[in-house]
């Protein structure tokens, strides 16, 4: 019920196409789309390139959050690490990601591993940022807690700092996977011979707007439900914090 | 001057059931009278102070000041909250201004009359001060200056020194007291301390748990003046009277 | 926190680069030695290419961003005030959020062309959500005692927006800025590379297009200083505008 006007502005887009308001030629008509839409699904083309981006996308991600968030914590564990790798975090994150996707493509070429390394290195700052900050606001009084109850110092980093810095690094994984999603389909509209983002830019060149629009609202949409699921799953995981 | 007649409230809340605060509450405050609201959480004092202020619409029942309905909230009820509500963005003196700004007076007649409240509560010399440089109760002294400077008919004071450390608010009490005495204002001043009630107040409305009545009217015939009042026995014998009769209703509250 | 000069890493990661270049260990076509990218990025200075290209970025991801801020600013006053505003715009903008709205570009580029409308429009398009979302948020968490106040010493309806709520949600407001700028640079680069031609993101295309790592790199090295000081920028205008708020140093990293 809250998603009405989503539905009013679909009615409003079949409506102004089938009325004549908006050509054909720049604004397929909803029900042109969902047609072109499901001819692609039964061609097969959609789910190759899908499944590249899956495989791309995943593999990207993954890596980035666990080299991510074992670097984070381990800047927020030991001083030296924090000390040089700290001001070297600050200087990067501003750094538009995108900006890498040419020097991935000159090192591995147009295929899946030069997204994989760009989605791997774009991902990985937001991801170690949060781990960092999670394991460091970690109440000094639970670590000198657990000491005085006898854990070791790999103990106490398993069993207190991780668990503390959960909440947080589960938010910066949240951003992580926004941005792989953003670098993901900007590096296939751009240097990719598969994937979603490709498929777009080739229906496009091919003047095949119907089914462009169909693939442009459907990776859309991946980015939104891939949210809303990660959403229900850490609520699900954090159900200990209130 | 200010009657409350027959008031009730409701709370009606978007999620969740609605919530009677006020049940028929009658009471008569005069002029230049020191009344302090008195009771457990949640008994409704402070909406009875935000219906007289006029934050909360008076739905039931009536209040009147001066024979007038009560209207829109407005500078002849100045009010004073538990947590300061200063503009973080202003300075002191820009704090203090601003109610003289909306009265359109001439700027120098604004800061004159600000400098002139920013000594009385004792803040000379923090007039270029950010609010997040001072202390809890140079904090307070501010708002009340603020409040103050607009030379209201009356003052409301919502638990004004409840977020301060014991020893400030002490301080602030001798001289909220001094304040009123030279001012001579009238003022309804909200309160869950029994003490701080006998100490400012002349008259104490105690009321009861959850939804809010007046359980009773209590007159401290005290000299106010007297530095040494809390001392004295007829201050214990006046605390433990309004003690016991808020005790049940605090229990009730828990 | 332990802290070295911030330099000192930024120096080994440097010296680092160089010395992993020259070993031998890698092509320089794989990694070009920090000083030819330095040389390059010299000669291009000079031949007024970097400044060109600099320039029509920066033309591009302010403007972008210039139009986000009001647009966002609107409509997030909008929601936050006007019920039907809400209903209507809530839902776009939960789906809207999380989507990668970069995936619109062809879409924009069908409808406005290929030139600099269409990339401003993707880099508004990008950057108008997390400032919409900030205002929303800052809005309806202006504490309530502030705004009463206020009214208390005589403010109306319309100076309340800009002389109360304004001021009080500008810190999350400049929040959700710092986190919109990144983007908007971000968005732009990628319009830039897919429609090729002047600016930062088509010369990097370019370059990568004939194999020129120099000036592949050269591309990286400048678009992060690029950031690098925008983002330094805004955290200085933010210390400025909020040189009263209780936070002394703001989140640099966003």
């Amino acid at each position: 019920m809250k998603y009405l006007p989503l539905l009013l502005l679909a009615l409003i887009w079949e409506a102004i196409v089938q009325f004549g308001l908006v050509s054909r030629d720049l604004l397929p008509s909803l029900s042109d789309v969902a047609k072109a839409g499901w001819q692609l699904a039964k061609d097969g083309e959609f789910w190759t390139n899908g499944a590249a981006s899956l495989w791309r996308g995943s593999a990207g991600l993954a890596l980035a959050i666990v080299i991510g968030a074992v670097l984070g914590i381990l800047m927020a564990w030991w001083r030296g690490v924090e000390a040089f790798m700290g001001p070297l975090v600050e200087a990067l994150y501003p750094m538009p990601k995108s900006a890498l996707i040419p020097v991935t493509v000159l090192w591995l070429g147009f295929g899946d591993g030069s997204k994989i390394l760009l989605i791997f290195l774009g991902c990985m700052l937001p991801v170690t940022l949060a781990a960092y900050n999670g394991a460091r606001s970690c109440e000094q009084h639970l670590v000198w807690s657990a000491r005085s109850l006898g854990a070791s110092r790999l103990r106490v980093l398993l069993d207190v700092v991780l668990p503390s810095a959960l909440p947080e690094l589960l938010n910066g994984i949240r951003s992580a996977l926004a941005l792989s999603f953003v670098l993901l389909v900007s590096s296939e509209l751009i240097v990719a011979r598969k994937g979603l983002g490709y498929l777009i830019g080739f229906l496009g060149e091919g003047g095949i707007y119907d089914a462009m629009f169909a693939v442009v609202l459907v990776v859309a949409f991946l980015g939104f439900f891939a949210d809303r699921l990660y959403q229900a799953f850490t609520d699900r995981v954090l159900a200990w914090r209130d | 001057m200010i009657s409350v007649e027959n008031v009730s409230h409701t709370y009606r809340p978007a999620r969740g059931r609605d919530v009677l605060a006020l049940d028929d509450i009658s009471l008569d405050i005069q002029q230049r009278e020191f009344v302090a609201l008195l009771g457990p959480s949640g008994c409704g004092k402070s909406t009875l102070l935000y219906l007289i202020g006029g934050f909360l619409p008076v739905e039931k029942g009536a209040i009147r000041i001066e024979g007038a309905p009560v209207g829109a909230p407005g500078p002849d009820r100045g009010i004073v909250f538990q947590h300061f509500a200063l503009f973080p963005w202003k300075t002191v003196q820009d704090n203090v201004r601003y109610g003289l700004q909306k009265q359109r007076l001439p700027r120098e007649e604004q800061e004159k009359r600000a400098q002139q409240y920013i000594d009385m509560v004792g803040l000379k010399g923090f007039e270029e001060s950010y609010p997040s440089h001072l202390s809890g109760g140079m904090k307070q002294r501010a708002a009340l200056a603020r409040t103050l400077a607009v030379e209201p008919k009356m003052l409301l004071m919502d638990e004004p020194f409840g977020a301060l450390d014991a020893q400030t608010r002490s301080l602030m009490q001798t001289e909220l007291l001094a304040i009123w005495q030279r001012t001579q204002k009238t003022v309804i001043f909200v309160t869950h301390d029994v003490h701080e009630a006998v100490l400012l107040a002349q008259r104490v409305v105690v009321m009861s748990a959850r939804p809010g009545k007046v359980k009773a009217l209590v007159d401290v015939k005290l000299d106010k003046t007297d530095p040494h009042i809390a001392r004295t026995p007829a201050f214990g014998e006046k605390v433990d009277e309004i003690w016991n009769l808020v005790r049940d209703e605090a229990i009730k509250a828990q | 926190m332990l802290r070295l000069a911030p330099w000192i890493s930024i120096l080994a990661l440097a010296l680092a680069w160089e010395v992993f270049a020259r070993s031998g260990a890698v092509t320089p076509f794989m990694l070009p030695r920090l000083s030819t990218v330095l040389e390059r990025m010299w000669a291009d200075s000079a031949s007024g290419e970097l400044w060109q290209n600099l320039g029509w970025t920066m033309y591009r991801s302010l403007t972008g961003f210039a139009i986000a801020t009001v647009l966002g600013l609107a409509l997030g006053f909008a929601v936050a005030f006007n019920r039907v505003a809400r209903w209507l715009l809530d839902p776009l903008i939960s789906v809207g959020f999380p989507m990668p709205k970069i995936a619109f570009l062809p879409i924009i580029t069908l409808w406005l062309g290929f030139h600099d409308l269409s990339k401003i429009s993707m880099v508004v398009f990008d950057a108008a959500f997390p400032v919409i979302t900030a205002t929303i948020a800052a809005t309806l968490a202006v504490e309530r005692h502030l705004l009463w106040s206020a009214r208390n010493l005589g403010a109306t309806e319309r100076q309340l927006l800009h002389e109360v709520v304004f001021p009080a949600a500008l810190p999350q407001i400049m929040t959700g800025l710092q986190v919109a700028l990144p983007i908007a640079l971000i968005v732009c680069i990628v319009a830039e590379m897919k429609m090729g031609g002047l600016g930062l993101g088509g010369a990097m295309i370019t370059a990568s297009r004939f194999a020129d790592s120099p000036g592949v790199f050269a591309g990286i090295v400048e678009i992060a200083l690029a950031g690098y000081v925008l983002v330094k920028l805004m955290a200085a205008l933010r210390r400025r505008l909020l040189a009263w708020h209780p936070e002394a140093s703001a989140p640099s990293t966003v």
